[in-house]
C-alpha cells in the first residue's frame, strides 16, 4: 500500500534525524572539551580521551583538564539541556500550549527561593551538611512545591490546563517576591551568590555532581517515553482525549510530577537556564513535527546539543567564561524568532 | 447493542441543564438530536460518554452502567466526534486520525492500526490528504478528519456534535449520508447534533428534539419535524411539505415576506467588473 509505505518512509527519516543529531553531539562534546584556558585542539582531545579510556596517558595535566575538568560540563550541558527540552515537550503537548517548558509550573522560580534561602542563612538551615548541598537540597525541595500545590488543589477541584499555567505563574510571583524581599536585605557578597545562582551555570560542575541527576532524569524520562501514547492524545484536547481512553486529569498530574522532578533535579545543581525548554521542542517540531513518539527524543537530542554549544559559546567569551544560562537566553531569543518567522511561513502552525 | 438513559439530570452551577431525561435506542440506525441552541444537546452527549457525569439517573451500554466500565474500555465501545479540532501544534492527518486507535494500541500493533486508518480515510474519500498536516486543511476538511478519528475507534456507539456544521450542502450530503450507510454495515448506533433540520430528517432513521431539558418529541423524522412543534420549539413559523416520504421545512418570516422586497432590476450595490 503506497499511503502506508509513505507513513513509514517518513518515520525512518525522523529516527535518521534523531542519530544525526546524537552523533553530532557527541562530534559536539570532544569539541567542547578543547575550550578553555589551556589550549587543545580537537585532534588532541580525541587522542587524550582514547588514550584514557586504554589506559596509556602521557600528559596527566591535559588528561586531568579534559576528564575531570571539561567532560563532567560537557556531560552535565547534554543531560539539563536534554531534561529541559524533553520537559519542555511534555509540558507544550499536554497544556496545548506553545508558551509551556519545564519552568511554567515555577520549578525554577522555587528552586532559586530555596537556594536564596540557604544562601542567606548559611549551615544554620541544615548544619549536617556543606554550603552547597544545603544549596541543593534547599533548591530541589522548594522547586517541587508548585507541583505539591496543584496535586493539593486537585483533590478539591478539577485540573485543567489553564489552572495549571495559572497556578505555576502565581506561585513564581510569590517566589520572585520573596526572592526579592531577600535580596533588599543581603548583604553585598550574599548578593552576588544569589545573583549568580540566578542567571545559571555549568561552570561548577564536576563528576559528582552527575550521578543524582543523571538517575532521576533516566527514570523520568524512560517513563515519560513510555507514556508517550497518551501525552499524543493530551493534544487533541481533554474532551477528546476523554473520549479516546485517556483520563486527562490525572494524565497531567502524573506527567506534570514527573518533569518537575527531573527539571528539579538538575536546576537545583545549576540555577535557572532559560529557553533551552521553550526552543529545544520548538526546533524539533519545525524538522519532525508533533508526534509525541519523535518529538520527545528528539526534543531531549535538540536540547542536550543546543546547551552544550551555549556552553561552548560561553566558556569562550571573557577570561573566565559567562554563565551558560545567559548565553543560552542571547542565542535562544532570536533564534526561537526566527523559528516563529519560519514555521509561520511553512503554516506549521496557527 | 442497546444504549438505555434512565432519568438523568445535569446543571452547570444551580442552572439545570438536563431535567429529567429518559431514552432507549438500539442500534443500528442514525439518531439526530435536535433543539435551539443552548437546551442541552451537547451537554447530554457528554453524559454518554462521561465527560460529564449526571448529577441523577443512569446511562447503560448494553446492560452495564458506563460509571463501571474502564475509560478505555469505554473508548473501545462509544466514539466521539467534537465539535471543533484542537490544531495548535503541526501534525500530519495520518497521526491525528492514529490517536483513535489509542484504546486499542499495542506496541505491536502499528500496521494493523495503519491499515485502518488508510481504509478509513479512502471511506472518507480524504486519502490524498493522508500526509498533509492537520493544520493547512479547511474547516471542512477537519470535520472529515476528525469523522475518521472517531471512526477508527471501532465504536458501537458514535458520538457527533455537529458534524456537518462545516461543509458545503454536497460534503454536508455526504458526510450524513455515509454516517447513515455506516450504522447499517458497521451495526452502529450514530448520534449526531444538528441544526440542519432538513439533512438530519432527510438521513436520519430517528429524531429526538429537546427543549428546555426535556425530551420535546421523539420518533420518525415525520413525527418530530412538525410546523406545530417548530413553532413550538424554535418560535418559527414554517411550512413542512413531502419530499420522498421525508419531511422537508421551509421557513416562513411573515413580517419580511410582507415587505416590498424585489430589488429594481437595474439596481445594484456590487456589479460585477469587465
Amino acid at each position: 500500500m503506497a499511503g502506508k509505505q509513505d507513513y513509514y518512509r517518513t518515520i525512518h527519516k525522523k529516527w535518521l534525524f534523531i542519530l544525526v543529531c546524537s552523533l553530532l553531539m557527541l562530534v559536539a562534546l570532544v569539541f567542547s572539551l578543547s575550550i578553555g584556558m589551556y589550549n587543545l585542539d580537537f585532534v588532541e582531545c580525541y587522542r587524550i580521551l582514547i588514550d584514557h579510556l586504554t589506559g596509556n596517558i602521557t600528559d596527566i595535566y591535559a588528561d586531568d583538564i579534559v576528564v575531570n575538568t571539561r567532560l563532567p560540563i560537557g556531560v552535565f550541558a547534554i543531560i539539563v539541556g536534554a531534561v529541559l527540552a524533553l520537559g519542555g515537550a511534555v509540558m507544550q503537548s499536554m497544556l496545548r500550549n506553545p508558551l509551556a517548558d519545564p519552568y511554567t509550573m515555577g520549578v525554577s522560580s522555587g528552586a532559586l527561593l530555596g537556594a536564596s534561602i540557604a544562601i542567606v542563612l548559611g549551615n544554620g538551615v541544615m548544619p549536617f551538611f556543606n554550603d552547597s548541598w544545603i544549596r541543593i537540597i534547599m533548591a530541589f525541595g522548594f522547586s517541587l512545591i508548585p507541583v505539591a500545590v496543584i496535586l493539593i488543589f486537585s483533590f478539591k477541584r478539577s485540573v485543567t490546563a489553564t489552572k495549571i499555567i495559572l497556578i505555576g505563574i502565581a506561585m513564581m510571583y510569590i517566589f520572585s517576591a520573596v526572592v526579592q524581599l531577600l535580596m533588599i536585605t543581603a548583604s553585598e557578597e550574599t548578593l552576588a551568590e544569589i545573583y549568580s545562582w540566578r542567571v545559571g551555570t555549568l561552570a561548577l560542575t564536576t563528576w559528582e555532581t552527575i550521578p543524582i541527576p543523571l538517575g532521576i532524569s533516566l527514570v523520568c524520562g524512560a517513563v515519560l517515553m513510555y507514556h508517550h501514547r497518551r501525552i499524543n492524545v493530551m493534544m487533541a484536547g481533554s474532551k477528546s482525549a476523554h473520549s479516546m481512553g485517556v483520563d486527562p486529569e490525572k494524565t497531567i498530574l502524573v506527567e506534570i510530577t514527573l518533569v518537575s522532578l527531573m527539571t528539579a533535579a538538575v536546576v537545583c545543581f545549576t540555577g535557572t537556564i532559560g529557553f533551552v525548554g521553550l526552543v529545544g521542542p520548538h526546533i524539533a517540531r519545525l524538522f519532525i513535527g508533533s508526534e509525541s513518539k519523535h518529538l520527545l527524543p528528539a526534543s531531549a537530542v535538540i536540547g542536550g546539543l543546543f546547551l552544550l554549544l551555549a556552553n561552548c559559546i560561553a566558556r569562550v567569551s571573557g577570561e573566565y567564561g559567562l554563565p551558560v544560562g545567559v548565553i543560552s537566553a542571547i542565542i535562544g531569543c532570536p533564534l526561537f524568532i526566527f523559528i516563529l518567522v519560519k514555521m509561520r511561513r511553512k503554516s506549521a502552525w496557527n | 447493542m442497546r444504549l438505555v438513559i434512565d432519568g438523568i439530570e445535569f446543571g452547570y452551577s444551580s442552572v439545570p441543564v438536563l431535567k429529567d431525561i429518559t431514552l432507549d435506542a438500539n442500534g443500528p440506525q442514525l439518531l439526530s438530536i435536535i433543539g435551539p441552541n443552548g437546551v442541552g444537546k451537547s451537554t447530554l452527549i457528554h453524559c454518554i460518554n462521561r465527560i460529564l457525569s449526571p448529577t441523577k439517573g443512569t446511562v447503560m451500554i448494553d446492560g452495564d452502567m458506563v460509571n463501571d466500565i474502564s475509560l478505555k474500555d469505554l473508548a473501545k465501545k462509544v466514539g466521539y466526534v467534537p465539535y471543533s479540532a484542537n490544531d495548535t501544534f503541526p501534525l500530519s492527518v495520518v497521526d491525528t486520525v492514529l490517536m483513535g486507535r489509542h484504546p486499542h494500541a499495542t506496541y505491536k500493533s502499528l500496521d494493523k492500526d495503519l491499515d485502518i486508518v488508510y481504509d478509513t480515510l479512502r471511506l472518507l474519500d480524504i486519502e490524498n490528504l493522508a500526509m498533509r498536516n492537520f493544520n493547512e486543511l479547511s474547516a471542512g476538511q477537519h470535520q472529515k478528519v476528525m469523522l475518521a478519528r472517531g471512526l477508527v475507534q471501532q465504536p458501537e456507539i458514535l458520538l457527533l456534535d455537529e458534524p456537518t456544521s462545516n461543509l458545503d450542502i454536497k460534503h454536508q450530503m455526504e458526510v450524513t449520508r455515509i454516517l447513515r450507510d455506516l450504522s447499517q454495515e458497521k451495526d452502529i448506533l450514530v448520534i449526531m447534533i444538528s441544526h440542519d433540520l432538513n439533512i438530519a430528517a432527510k438521513y436520519s432513521d430517528t429524531m429526538i428534539m429537546l427543549f428546555d431539558g426535556l425530551i420535546y418529541a421523539i420518533g420518525k423524522p415525520s413525527e418530530v419535524i412538525t410546523k406545530e412543534n417548530i413553532k413550538a420549539v424554535y418560535d418559527v413559523d414554517s411550512e413542512v411539505i413531502d419530499s420522498h416520504g421525508r419531511p422537508h421545512l421551509i421557513m416562513l418570516d411573515e413580517e419580511f415576506d410582507s415587505r416590498d422586497t424585489a430589488l429594481p432590476a437595474d439596481t445594484y450595490a456590487v456589479k460585477e467588473k469587465r
